[in-house]
């Protein structure tokens, strides 16, 4: 069944503690088949690029990663029709890409960033050689098994995968039960 | 109000104004202000710049500007936004400007305006409840029939609100030219001598015969517009004009109903043009006065906000040429008058002492400072002139602020069967006025040449077969011309638009020089009808277009590179 | 990161300043004494007028670009980090305009140059971010209301972190909410 609407993972600063797991995780399940990376020690062979960015205020921390909006910004602002919807998720076609930056300045929560990718454990080039670099943000783990490895490996439980279709039905239902309770 | 004070304001009402066309550099002020948090209304036929970034854009339909200001005023005199001790203390007329309004219900004025109610509403609210509220209004309100009367009304708007005699408030015309504000106060009206002092009064007639060692007319001369009339329809040899002597102004350009015009400089006993470069007017000249450019002598400026400037020689003049002043001394000293003057401070020095509102503006002071706003009534170094009017005081006989409003009245010439369409002249950034100044600006040639644009909604363009970019035919029952087609959203249907600037897409030959605003006898530009026809042969039309302006330059004596004379 | 200029429909008024401050850049101050005639006038930015917009339009210096990579004589090429034509060696082909997704590039008679037969030579032209002048793009400057902006990495990091920090402090106030529940 698709989703009505898209889901997200949100985090709770007042939990994190910027252990950078999350990062780390989201990097390694994204690259393990592409590029190797994650079966032994010392198989990470390309620059660290995850899609979720550790961010630090004064007071508190916590990563920032995609809302998967419903009128998406970012897929607005794409002439490259490169973002595109699946099962409600947005997400990046880095293929067709073409590093223009347009998605990172639509982007009102600051989710995108701009980041080289590998091939083979190899950073691909084009053909000048020069780095190919993407719009990288969270696609939810949309391939992964077991869902998004962030929420998966937090060790203070700071993630959460928010699933508006759940937790409207849910309130709905708490609060036809509010109802019957103060019916008169 | 001064032109600084824009970026200061809470609330703009931009009406008929188009800034970014007519004055980039007042726009640049009015988005600074949006980006500093001011609110905008913005009332224009068409989607302009400033309608653009407006929190609220009037786009009513052109030759209706008193029934939406009137309405206006309706909405906040009903709900009570009025600024009630305001109006008591310094205002006189209010009741007969109220049995006015009344009428003007924001739904009745919907049926003349096409602007929806509720938008009116919503305009009048933010108005009146702004802090502190600016009106800027241009050549939208002015150019018509119907236009001191919306002056009146729009000031009457800001009475009712009492924004006025306070910083960033009132009421402020942006002029259509960059020194017109100037020429008014100099004097260059039929009706005034410099400072607005009236020709008809024995006072200050006695005042300049004697610093002038002359005797002088009492009598109200004739105004521009009224000149086509005196020479092709006075039957008083008396009252008939013969001569015309014309400087910085390209009356077979910009006039309205440029036929008319043509008509009446070759009935003309004799003609003087004295002007930088060659235009269309010259071509009726007995004889030409090449005078200097704006960069190649000094003189004095004022801008819209009675703003003293000084402009200075940058670059010398052919020898061949002489400045206007040179020239003015030089043909009153032949006619008997003996006049000369060392420099343009002689010539400033003389005008400030006879006109009180100007004595304090001295060379020095406008030196110091940049820039003195009259009035400045004394040369002490401390008085700075005023950036606003009416502060406690209004500067009429009584010192309290008049009201008025009118009836609306429709523009003379509607559309029609034949002529379907409205017809308006507007301007565009880059090519100043009548291009006598930037036409030989290589860059701004690039950016927009001959034969111009009409501005049309593409419903209209499609209804008529003719795609953006194509040459098409524009008439009326007075002229035509040959322009070519811009399909745009930012206009409404059924009205067009044109720049006046063209020689060969030239709009004057349609606009309409028989109704005057009673008061200003500025002539209603900015409404006539008119019918756009397609050209089935594109390259012929070139052709036309192209051998046309070739005729005109050579005829001129406009020689281009690699062209023989 | 590659720096591109970006214009802001809310500051600019259209008064394309800005494509005659890209032409006089691009030729020098000849501009000024030579045939009229004689010159390219051939900005390498468009004013676009919507209904509701006015901006000038030019490249994005993309990471990735697709002109590039659709360029078959490899004669667009990275230099001091912008994405330039070599219109010396452009063939015309039209590859490169039809692969940019924003319509940056448009082609262009280049005077003084002709083909075999004659005529003249027409190539790709687009925005160098005015490499090699040393002042930076011209359009930037010269721009009324600041509506231009040269966006490099620093500038793009500053506004991302920004935001990045405005969704951290929204978050705080949720989920301290959430711990009053």
């Amino acid at each position: 069944m698709t989703n009505k609407y898209s889901c997200y993972v949100l985090a709770d600063p007042n939990k994190c503690t910027g252990c950078k797991a999350c990062e780390l995780a989201c990097f390694a399940e994204h690259n393990k088949s592409n590029n190797g990376v994650g079966y032994t020690v010392g198989t990470v062979t390309i620059p660290v690029t995850p899609k979720l960015y550790l961010t630090k205020t004064k007071a508190y921390c916590m990563p920032i990663q995609c809302r998967h909006c419903e009128d998406a910004p970012c897929l607005n602002a794409c002439q490259k029709h490169a973002i595109y919807r699946e099962n409600s998720q947005v997400i990046v076609d880095q293929e067709k890409c073409i590093g223009c930056k347009d998605c990172v300045l639509a982007c009102p929560f600051g989710a995108i960033a701009i980041l080289p990718i590998g091939e083979k454990g190899k950073l691909k080039l084009q053909k000048d050689r020069e780095v190919v670099k993407v719009a990288s943000k969270c696609d939810l783990c949309k391939d992964i098994e077991g869902g998004p490895a962030c929420v998966r490996v937090c060790p203070n439980d700071a993630l959460e995968l928010v699933d508006a279709n759940a937790d409207i039905e849910a309130k709905n239902i708490k609060t036809a039960e509010g109802l019957y309770v103060s019916r008169i | 109000m001064g032109v600084h004070e824009i970026e200061d304001a809470k609330l703009i009402f931009n009406f008929g104004y188009n800034g970014a066309d007519s004055h980039p550099i007042v726009q640049r002020r009015i988005v600074r202000a949006k980006q500093k948090g001011a609110t905008i209304i913005c009332a224009d036929p068409r989607v302009t710049e400033a309608a653009r970034i407006a929190d609220v854009h009037l786009q009513l339909k052109g030759g209706t500007n008193i029934a939406l200001v009137n309405a206006m005023c309706n909405v906040i005199y009903n709900e009570g936004l009025v600024d009630q001790h305001f109006i008591d203390t310094m205002s006189v007329d209010y009741d007969a400007f109220v049995e006015i309004i009344k009428k003007y219900t924001p739904e009745y004025a919907e049926t003349i305006c096409k602007v929806p109610a509720e938008l009116i509403r919503k305009a009048a609210r933010m108005y009146a409840k702004a802090p502190s509220a600016m009106i800027l209004y241009g050549m939208g309100v002015c150019q018509f029939g119907q236009a001191v009367d919306v002056v009146k009304a729009l000031g009457s708007l800001a009475l009712m609100t009492g924004n006025y005699g306070k910083p960033a408030s009132g009421i402020g015309p942006v002029r259509g030219q960059n020194n017109v504000q100037g020429a008014c106060d100099m004097g260059a009206l039929p009706n005034n001598y410099p400072g607005y002092q009236n020709v008809t009064n024995p006072d200050v007639q006695a005042k300049f015969e004697k610093a002038w060692g002359v005797k002088l007319s009492n009598k109200v001369g004739v105004p521009l517009t009224h000149v086509p009339q005196r020479v092709l329809e006075e039957k008083d040899p008396a009252k008939k004009l013969h001569a015309y002597y014309i400087f910085g102004e390209d009356p077979a350009q910009s006039d309205p109903d440029v036929a008319e015009i043509r008509e009446t400089l070759e009935k003309l006993d004799f003609v003087i043009v004295q002007d930088i470069f060659m235009n269309k007017t010259a071509e009726f000249a007995d004889v030409i006065l090449p005078s200097t450019s704006w960069n190649e002598h000094d003189g004095v400026y004022s801008c819209c906000d009675r703003g003293f400037q000084r402009i200075r020689k940058v670059v010398e003049p052919p020898s061949t040429v002489k400045t206007d002043w040179e020239i003015i001394c030089e043909i009153s000293t032949a006619m008997g008058y003996k006049m000369k003057y060392k420099n343009t401070e002689e010539i400033w020095n003389e005008l400030i002492d006879l006109c009180p509102n100007f004595a304090g503006a001295t060379y020095e002071k406008i030196e110091k400072y940049g820039c003195i706003q009259w009035p400045c009534r004394s040369k002490d170094m401390n008085d700075k002139g005023t950036v606003f009017l009416h502060n406690g005081k209004f500067a009429t006989a009584d010192g309290k602020g008049k009201f008025y409003t009118a009836e609306w009245r429709p523009p003379q010439e509607l559309e029609n069967e034949e002529y379907p369409l409205s017809f308006s002249t507007v301007r565009e950034v880059g090519h100043y006025s009548v291009r006598t100044m930037t036409g030989n600006c290589r860059m701004l040639r690039n950016l927009e040449d001959e034969p111009g644009w009409i501005q049309m909604n593409p419903a209209d363009c499609e209804k008529l077969h003719i795609k953006h970019g194509d040459l098409v035919k524009v008439m009326n029952k007075r002229g035509w011309c040959i322009t070519r087609c811009n399909a745009t959203e930012r206009v409404a249907k059924g009205a067009t638009y044109m720049t006046y600037q063209w020689w060969i897409g030239c709009c004057n030959e349609l606009t309409i020089g028989s109704n005057l605003d009673p008061v200003s006898n500025t002539p209603e530009y900015k409404y006539c009808n008119c019918r756009v026809e397609k050209i089935d042969d594109q390259a012929a039309a070139w052709d036309y277009v192209n051998n046309e302006y070739k005729d005109l330059r050579s005829r001129m004596g406009i020689k281009m590179i690699g062209e023989e004379a | 990161m590659r720096k591109f200029v970006k214009g802001n429909p809310d500051l600019c008024i259209g008064c394309r300043t800005c494509m005659i401050g890209c032409v006089v850049e691009h030729e020098g101050r000849r501009i000024f004494e030579i045939d009229p005639d004689g010159y390219d006038f051939n900005p390498r930015l468009h004013m676009v007028k919507t209904a509701k917009i006015s901006v000038p339009v030019q490249c994005k210096h993309c990471e990735n670009p697709a002109c590039m990579a659709a360029c078959p004589v490899n004669c667009i090429k990275v230099i001091n980090d912008a994405v330039v034509i070599d219109t010396d060696s452009c063939i015309g082909c039209k590859s490169c305009v039809q692969a940019c997704p924003f319509g940056a590039i448009d082609m262009v008679s280049k005077i003084g140059t002709q083909q075999a037969d004659g005529s003249m030579r027409v190539v790709a032209n687009k925005c160098d971010l005015c490499v090699g002048t040393g002042n930076g793009p011209a359009c930037v400057r010269v721009c009324p209301t600041s509506a231009l902006t040269l966006v490099d990495e620093e500038k793009l990091k500053e506004v991302v972190c920004d935001k990045r920090v405005a969704t951290a402090n929204a978050a705080k106030v949720f989920a301290d909410a959430k711990e009053v529940e």
